[in-house]
């Protein structure tokens, strides 16, 4: 079964002069088919992990495994390029580029690969855009859009590759309840139907009904690694 | 495709694209408002040395330039015609004099005299009568942009040249010199004015027979004439813009400012793309962290560069040519050689590379792990 493995990570940051660790030795894997919460308090180490497992930042100790390959210590261009086939991501702040259009931006990962975009490209972004109830704002600009559609855009843009692994990074701290609750009803369904990994930063409580695993981190360190089921 | 998104972006950034554009703008019209000038100066000075048809110049020995040399004996002709490639060689002769205006003033002309009848060496087009004007020993012809400086002289006008009366015979265009207004007249009445000998002449003007070897007849004319300078007219003219151009400042001058413009241009270009690329720091820390290679991010940066340049530089040209339309036959000298249009556009799209070097530095190092802060 395809997973992500995260073994003995650690990491440190230089804070002005001094080595500070950050994350401390953590072991952690995750399969497809159910969401992941990862929560703990501001500042306990939620992102750089996330980050460590996006590819986006090399742990100070320990490797990264993807499919059982040790992916710790790609070159710059092979990290991209597997963040390109594998990973979807979803921030807090939509980050859709303002001057594209919804289709442009749910299309932007494969419109900055260099190569024309094919059909059945863009029939996936015009299908999920649908799904997601976004149908209408398919040309219409980012800066027209109210929060939670820019959210919806955005998650458009992390499926529409297809990839294995989702990392959202508070996702709904940005949203009313209403459509905090809408966004992670796709994610879920997301992880299951699609069996994805989906793994969600957050400390927003309305989150945790959704998770079928809730992990906790405090001061670098994992306390808690629970799977439940929640309804 | 990355050009298209780097297009997109760069239209929606208006402002920081429309300050850039501005930079090319300024640099291509700038430059090339210069060097029409620079070219148009130019050509007043080897006015003489470029119209003339001759194939070469005899004047006295150590010349520097077309319009300064003493006087050379008439005798020289014969020993030039005794070559079997001359076609024929003919004397002008340079003096000086005072233009009396219609209202009684005097404007210092520089007087060309012309051996009639061949008048070689003198006006190549006129706007009102013909060189045939010059076969009166009465008979003068200036350019029409010198006639406001004469005083507006109406054709057939009679005055005085150095008290000694003439007419106006013809109107010529392009025949302006870089040192003072130019006057043509027959050689005799020239003679007449300046009290020069007899005799003597300031430079004989020779045709060789078609298809003759220049080079070689040229230095054949430097071995029988040693007490003279020889030079072939193209020789002569690049002698005389050197000269010009290394003694009058001119050429300092054109190089400050020309330079001074680029570097305005480069600095605009830079604080723009470099605004620019930070507004956008996010989107590239995006496109990077979802797949974005620092080569896709190059290719997006050079991409809205050239967008901009190409953009500069037809605003730039667009400027240009009207001032120039505007400018061709008034007072300023300007004139733009065709090869200058390919090279300034390369010259511009090379310094905006240039300029967009720090812009293009940051957005490379853009972290994709900052798309998590
Ligand atoms: N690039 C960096 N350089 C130095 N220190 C960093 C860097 N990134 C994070 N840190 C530090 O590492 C610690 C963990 O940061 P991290 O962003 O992972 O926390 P978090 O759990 O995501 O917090 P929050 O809930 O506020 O987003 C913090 O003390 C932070 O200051
Ligand atoms: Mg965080």
């Amino acid at each position: 079964m395809s997973n992500l493995r995260l073994k003995n990570i650690a990491k440190d940051f230089y804070d002005g002069r001094n080595l500070r660790r950050v994350l401390y030795q953590t072991n952690l894997t995750f399969y497809p088919g159910e969401l992941v919460v990862l929560s703990g308090p501001s500042g306990s180490g939620k992102t750089t992990l996330l980050s460590i497992m996006g590819l986006v930042l090399k742990p100070t100790e320990g490797a990264v495994y993807l499919n059982e390959r040790d992916i710790t210590n790609i070159s710059d261009n092979q990290a991209a390029d597997l963040r390109f086939k594998n990973y979807g991501f979803i921030f807090q702040q939509h980050m859709l580029i303002d001057g594209l259009t919804v289709l442009d931006n749910v299309l932007i990962a494969f419109a900055v690969q260099g190569k024309k975009i094919r059909n059945d490209q863009k029939n996936r972004a015009y299908q999920i855009l649908e799904k997601l109830g976004l149908k209408e704002a398919i040309n219409m600009q980012p800066l027209s859009l109210s929060g939670g559609m820019k959210q919806r855009v955005s998650i458009a843009r992390a499926l529409v590759k297809d990839p294995l692994i989702l990392l959202c990074d508070e996702p709904t701290a940005s949203l009313d309840a209403e459509n905090g609750i809408t966004v992670m009803r796709i994610l879920k369904r997301t992880a299951i139907e699609e069996r994805k990994i989906v793994i969600v930063v957050s400390h927003d409580s309305r989150v945790f009904p959704f998770a079928d695993r809730l992990i906790k981190i405090e001061n670098g360190q994992i306390v808690s690694d629970t799977r439940e089921h929640y309804t | 495709m990355r050009f298209l998104v780097a297009i997109k972006m760069a239209i929606h950034d208006r402002s920081t694209t429309a300050g850039a554009v501005l930079g090319v703008v300024a640099i291509i019209f700038l430059v090339g408002q210069q060097l029409s000038v620079f070219f148009g100066l130019l050509n007043l000075m080897s006015v003489l040395p470029d119209h003339s048809v001759a194939d070469a110049w005899v004047m006295s020995k150590n010349i520097r330039n077309s319009d300064s040399g003493n006087l050379i004996p008439s005798s020289y002709i014969d020993r030039i015609i005794g070559i079997k490639e001359v076609e024929w060689a003919e004397p002008i002769l340079i003096g000086s004099g005072l233009f009396r205006r219609g209202d009684g003033s005097f404007e210092p002309v520089r007087l060309v005299g012309l051996k009639r009848p061949r008048i070689t060496g003198g006006p190549w087009s006129f706007i009102q009568n013909d060189e045939r004007a010059l076969l009166d020993l009465e008979s003068v012809v200036v350019d029409k942009l010198d006639l406001r400086k004469l005083g507006h002289p109406y054709l057939d006008e009679i005055t005085e040249i150095g008290e000694k009366r003439v007419r106006l015979g013809a109107i010529a265009s392009g025949a302006r010199g870089f040192q003072g207004t130019l006057v043509f007249a027959p050689l005799e009445k020239v003679r007449e004015i300046s009290r020069t000998p007899p005799g003597r002449y300031s430079a004989i003007l020779i045709k060789f027979i078609e298809n003759s070897d220049k080079e070689r007849i040229v230095s054949q004319l430097r071995e029988i004439l040693p007490n003279c300078s020889v030079f072939s007219s193209e020789e002569l003219s690049k002698l005389t813009r050197n000269y010009y151009i290394t003694n009058t400042g001119i050429g300092g001058s054109f190089l400050f400012s020309t330079s001074i413009a680029i570097m305005i241009g480069v600095v605009i270009i830079t604080l723009t793309m470099y605004t620019s690329v930070l507004s956008r720091k996010k989107d590239l820390a995006l496109i990077r962290a979802i797949g974005g290679r620092k080569r896709d991010i190059f290719v997006i940066v050079i991409s809205q560069v050239l967008f901009i340049a190409l953009l500069g530089i037809f605003i730039g040209f667009l400027l240009l040519s009207t001032l120039l339309n505007y400018t061709l036959g008034s007072q300023i000298p300007s004139y733009l050689p065709k090869e200058v249009f390919p090279a300034l556009t390369i010259g511009a799209l090379f310094v905006s590379l240039f300029g967009s070097l720090l812009a293009l530095k940051v957005a490379l190092k853009t972290d994709p792990a900052s798309v998590f802060h």
